[in-house]
């Protein structure tokens, strides 16, 4: 069973702050949607409001077509994973997967028998008997899931319960969570700062800045096709271009900057007219060094300065003729051993992969 | 009651029966054993000396009387001023001062050492050590000290049974016993505080300050004793309020021909049967108290929190 | 480097004689509660006997000295001080404990406010609440009438409890509000997402959380209560507990039935603080055991696996208790020798004492002098007011000569 939310113009404010301003979005059941923004922006304070834990200022949250303003989070069909993940320390891993069960007296004998099933999902069969300070990192992380799983919610809320494992297991986790979201079939709603994350699990995602969503899509297409600069530089990482609007051709734009004319593409929800000031992205995996043959829509002269080794990719960090420096990256299967600090090269890159937006402020890292 | 006293809505927050719980301890607490009984005696320290009977009849009224007595003595008295009350109020306060700077002094090393010098296991066996005395009651400890000090007392029998001296040295009649019972009394309370504040200090700071050259004597003056401001306050804070307000100790030990403060309080309440008077020589007391109180915590700049942890 | 030499030796003097200073009264008063001797001594000493422990002695001249077992009103106040010591527990505990919870709700802008009041009754001095509280029932005694107000407002018990609780529920308060700095309040939030009650989350989370903190709290509310004097001593009214007993004993002069009920105290001080120390620490082994097997399981590295052989060091306690041995046995040894023990012993001292007792009648007046000044009986104060000593009601109360 899997439900439904809705978030209606919703708006929590702390004072005069707004943590969260006029958010709507539809989640579909059996969707796992991921909230993606940097610290602050909010998308904390949104999964307290559909668990129930803080009541919107204005607005409405709707689970089933339900609305939940003044229900508690005991109440609600929802279970949050915290941060934390917040076991009970003083609890086995049992009692902690059975509490739920426990507070709405179901007997001790079905309590142990759900336990236990869900210790087979969880891949901790026979475990059930430690204390939670003998689990490993990941065991815990799995044992936090079962135990919100254990009275079958509609929909499951995690507040970054990844963060606190280190990089292998992480990904790990990533495949493991996705997995289990298919078995159960219910709505997954995921907080992120980690985009790398958000996109590999996710159906869709909602980027989030200061209080307000800024894209909601599903993952290629927020990569893709950013609607803001904001979007366009936390979900990945992209290279700016300023400069002014010069010409318009259907949805192909030329963008005079100090470094010579690109053409890009328009997004047709953002509307550009001759003259305005505007950005052409371009990420460093789409530059390319060109070979005989190629033939590039745009063409950039750079100055290389730096580079690092990353293993399947080597970055390199460049400038061009106004000062600008961007960053573009080459397959490791490229040949690059020619190219270090100093050498000038001709770099090239598809219309088709470049995007245009209205000026508007950018992700700080 | 709501978002103007809690950050969450009370009773929705615990729950109603927990709420409640909850809210007639604290009123209880609060209120009918900290408040009500303070105000009560403030009241009845203004008020004249009646018998249980004429309260509320023509005798009971409102009078500074007893406070008046506190300074100018008995109206039938031909002194100008109480020197008998005062100056045992006076050489209690100063007394208490002396204990407090004794009890920091005596304290400070052995804090010290504990908390950064010793190894661990040492320094368990020290603090287990340190505690034990001051689990025994504090009359009985005095009551140690009064063998020891009493005229044909412990001390006393060795020193003629030596030879050093030929008649008993007075230790109880010179008050030396309660000086000294006083001070044992309350050390570990200067202690702990103490050793806590400086326990927490890394020990980095003092290895940085004697690398870069400092003497001993001035790392403790810079670095260690700021530190441990909050600790030193507090014992002090804890010390000085104890020994001021201290019965058991000069009851065992203080000599016939003094008094200590409380003990004048003592006297006006049981013996003599004047209540009013007994309660306008405690708000006396308590007066000094707080006045002690937030005299350290302006001068140390500490929170009263830092105070008593 | 002869500085540092010279400096540890200092320290080491320094902290030998400081413990000392704490150790010291307290083995003298020890051990005079072995000497037969009706005043607690060691220098002269008449004879190695448990009497004080026991029966006590009828003296020479008739007066009767009650040991601890024979000591009735002790016994009274021993029985009392355990009823009082039961009520404050039962009421600070609870108080101490939501106090601190709902330190942990008001906003930050009363929490200073809040949090002063709480701690106020421990600065208030002892003699102060004492007075308060025995002032306040009087009066609601005195509305009452004669009825069961009345009775309770006169009730030494019970004022002593409430009197008591007024502090005690501070030092209470204390203990949870640094147990509950700790406690990651996401818990709570996770148990009410799970669908327990408020209630449900007070008892199934924040009471098992709060166990060891209402453990500790009681046994400190408990000696705190049993050993307190200067508030009791007021709101005791005509009864008697264990501190008033000892005060009004001390004050009529000093008996080493008071220094064998001390040793007792000692004693048990001493075997609750080991047992204490050892539970904790097998606790704590038992939780490094099973972290132990956790990082072994988890990390199969051999670094960890390896044993480390500890080099043979004597412990410190083990010198300790040689030394107290062998000073033990040097005492047993001269006092047998001297054959110092046993009712021979004690018979031969009361005799010659009681052939002293008439040359003692003799010298009365000069006998007097100092036998007043020993027991601080002697008054000093002026007319105004009488001597806290001088009271002829204290006599009364006085147990150890029946």
């Amino acid at each position: 069973m899997s439900a439904d939310v809705e978030l209606n113009n919703v708006s929590v404010t702390f004072g005069s702050f707004y943590a969260a301003k006029s958010v709507n979005v539809k989640i579909n059941g059996g969707e796992f949607f991921s909230f993606l923004g940097p610290s602050g922006c909010g998308k904390t304070t949104l999964l307290r409001a559909i668990s129930g834990f803080q009541d919107p200022s204005e607005g409405s949250v709707l689970i089933d077509n339900k609305d939940m303003f003044g229900i508690g989070p005991n109440k609600r069909p929802t279970s949050l994973i915290f941060q934390n993940l917040a076991l009970f320390p003083l609890m086995s891993v049992s009692e902690n997967i059975a509490f739920s069960l426990e507070v709405r007296g179901v007997s001790k004998k079905d309590r142990q028998k759900r336990a236990d099933e869900l210790l087979e999902l969880i891949a901790l069969e026979g475990q059930g008997e430690k204390k939670v300070h003998q689990l490993s990192g990941g065991q815990k992380q799995r044992v936090a899931i079962a135990r919100a799983l254990a009275v079958e919610p509609k929909v499951l809320l995690l507040d970054e319960p990844l963060s606190a494992l280190d990089l292998k297991l992480r990904q790990r986790m990533r495949t493991e969570l996705r997995e289990i979201q298919k078995r159960v079939n219910i709505t997954f709603i995921y907080i992120t700062h980690d985009q790398g994350e958000a996109l590999t699990m996710s159906d869709r995602i909602a980027v989030m800045n200061e209080g307000e969503i800024e894209q909601i899509g599903p993952c290629d297409e927020v990569y893709n096709n950013p609607l803001t600069p904001f979007v366009a530089t936390f979900v990945g990482e992209n290279n700016p271009l300023f400069g002014k609007v010069k010409e318009i051709n259907q949805n192909k734009v030329r963008i005079e900057t100090p470094d010579g004319d690109f053409l890009s593409t328009m997004n047709e929800n953002k509307k550009l007219n001759i003259g305005d000031e505007a950005i052409a992205f371009v990420r460093p995996e789409s530059l390319f060094i060109p070979r005989d043959g190629d033939n590039f829509d745009n063409q950039i002269e750079v100055n290389i300065e730096s580079f690092e080794f990353e293993g399947n990719i080597k970055n390199f960090y460049a400038t061009l003729k106004s000062g600008t420096r961007i960053k573009f990256s080459i397959p490791n299967a490229i040949d690059t051993s020619s190219i270090s600090s100093g050498t000038k090269l001709q770099l090239g890159f598809e219309s088709i992969k470049s995007s245009i937006l209205p000026k508007a402020q950018l992700a700080i890292d | 009651m709501g978002n103007y006293l809690f950050t969450q809505p009370f009773f929705k927050k615990n729950g109603k029966a927990v709420a409640i719980y909850f809210l007639v301890a604290i009123v209880f607490w609060f209120v009918f054993l900290v408040i009500i009984p303070q105000l009560y005696m403030l009241d009845l320290s203004f008020r004249s000396n009646v018998p249980p009977l004429a309260r509320g009849g023509p005798q009971d009224f409102y009078t500074m009387e007893h406070y008046q007595h506190f300074v100018f003595g008995s109206k039938t008295s031909l002194d100008a001023f109480n020197f008998v009350d005062l100056g045992v109020f006076g050489r209690t306060i100063l007394v208490s001062i002396m204990v407090t700077i004794a009890n920091l002094l005596f304290c400070y090393p052995i804090a010290f050492y504990i908390a950064k010098i010793a190894n661990p296991s040492t320094a368990r066996l020290l603090i287990v050590s340190l505690i034990i005395p001051f689990w025994i009651n504090e009359l009985l400890r005095s009551f140690a000290l009064r063998i020891l000090f009493a005229n044909e007392g412990v001390i006393n029998n060795f020193l003629t049974g030596i030879g050093v001296i030929d008649q008993s040295i007075l230790f109880i009649t010179y008050d030396i016993g309660l000086y000294t019972g006083l001070v044992y009394a309350y050390i570990l309370l200067m202690m702990f505080p103490l050793y806590n504040a400086i326990e927490s200090l890394d020990i980095n700071q003092i290895e940085a300050a004697k690398d870069l050259g400092s003497s001993s004597l001035r790392t403790h003056w810079r670095i260690v004793i700021p530190h441990a401001k909050p600790g030193i306050v507090s014992g002090c804070t804890m010390v000085f309020m104890l020994t001021v307000g201290a019965l058991a100790t000069p009851v065992v030990l203080s000599s016939p021909n003094t008094l200590w403060f409380p003990q004048l309080i003592y006297q006006w309440f049981n013996m003599n049967d004047n209540w009013s008077r007994g309660s306008a020589y405690s708000i006396i007391l308590l007066i000094i108290s707080v006045i002690f109180v937030l005299a350290m915590m302006r001068i140390f700049k500490v929170k009263i929190g830092e105070i008593i942890k | 480097m002869k500085p540092t030499y010279f400096i540890n030796f200092m320290m080491g003097m320094y902290i030998f004689i400081f413990f000392a200073y704490l150790f010291g009264p307290l083995i003298v008063m020890s051990i005079t509660a072995f000497n037969s001797a009706e005043f607690p001594s060691i220098s002269p000493w008449e004879c190695f006997s448990f009497r004080w422990f026991n029966e006590g002695k009828i003296a020479y001249d008739g007066q009767h000295l009650a040991g601890l077992l024979s000591d009735w009103r002790l016994h009274d106040g021993i029985i009392s001080s355990l009823i009082i010591g039961a009520g404050v527990v039962s009421l600070s505990v609870p108080i101490g404990m939501a106090a601190a919870i709902v330190l942990t709700q008001v906003r930050s802008q009363l929490r200073d406010i809040y949090y002063s009041i709480s701690i106020m009754p421990v600065l208030f001095p002892g003699v102060i609440i004492g007075i308060s509280t025995v002032v306040l029932w009087d009066r609601i005694a005195g509305l009452g009438g004669d009825g069961f107000i009345s009775d309770v407002g006169r009730n030494g018990i019970f004022l002593t409890i409430l009197a008591q609780t007024c502090f005690i529920s501070t030092y209470c308060f204390l203990i949870f509000v640094a147990r509950l700095q700790r406690f990651d309040q996401t818990q709570e939030e996770a148990a009410l997402d799970l669908g327990a009650t408020q209630t449900q989350v007070f008892f199934k989370i924040l009471v098992p959380y709060l166990m060891p903190a209402i453990a500790s709290a009681a046994v400190i509310a408990f000696l705190f209560s049993f050993e307190n004097y200067n508030t009791t001593v007021f709101s005791i009214l005509s009864d008697q507990t264990l501190t008033t007993v000892i005060a009004s004993k001390v004050r009529l002069g000093i008996s080493p039935a008071l220094s064998a009920l001390a040793l007792t105290i000692i004693a048990l001080t001493i075997i609750a603080a080991v047992t204490y120390e050892i539970l904790r620490r097998r606790s704590e082994k038992k939780y490094a055991q099973s972290q132990e097997i956790f990082v072994k399981e988890k990390a199969a590295s051999g670094r960890i696996n390896k044993e480390y052989k500890a080099g043979f060091k004597v412990p410190k306690g083990i010198v300790a208790i040689l030394l107290v041995l062998v000073f033990a046995t040097y005492g047993a040894t001269q006092i047998v020798k001297n054959d110092l023990y046993g009712q021979s012993c004690i018979d031969a001292a009361d005799k010659e004492k009681k052939s002293k007792f008439l040359e003692q009648l003799q010298t009365l007046e000069s006998n007097e002098l100092t036998e007043e000044e020993l027991s601080g009986g002697s008054l000093g104060g002026t007319e105004d007011y009488g001597d806290i000593f001088g009271d002829p009601s204290l006599f009364q109360d006085f147990g150890g000569f029946d």
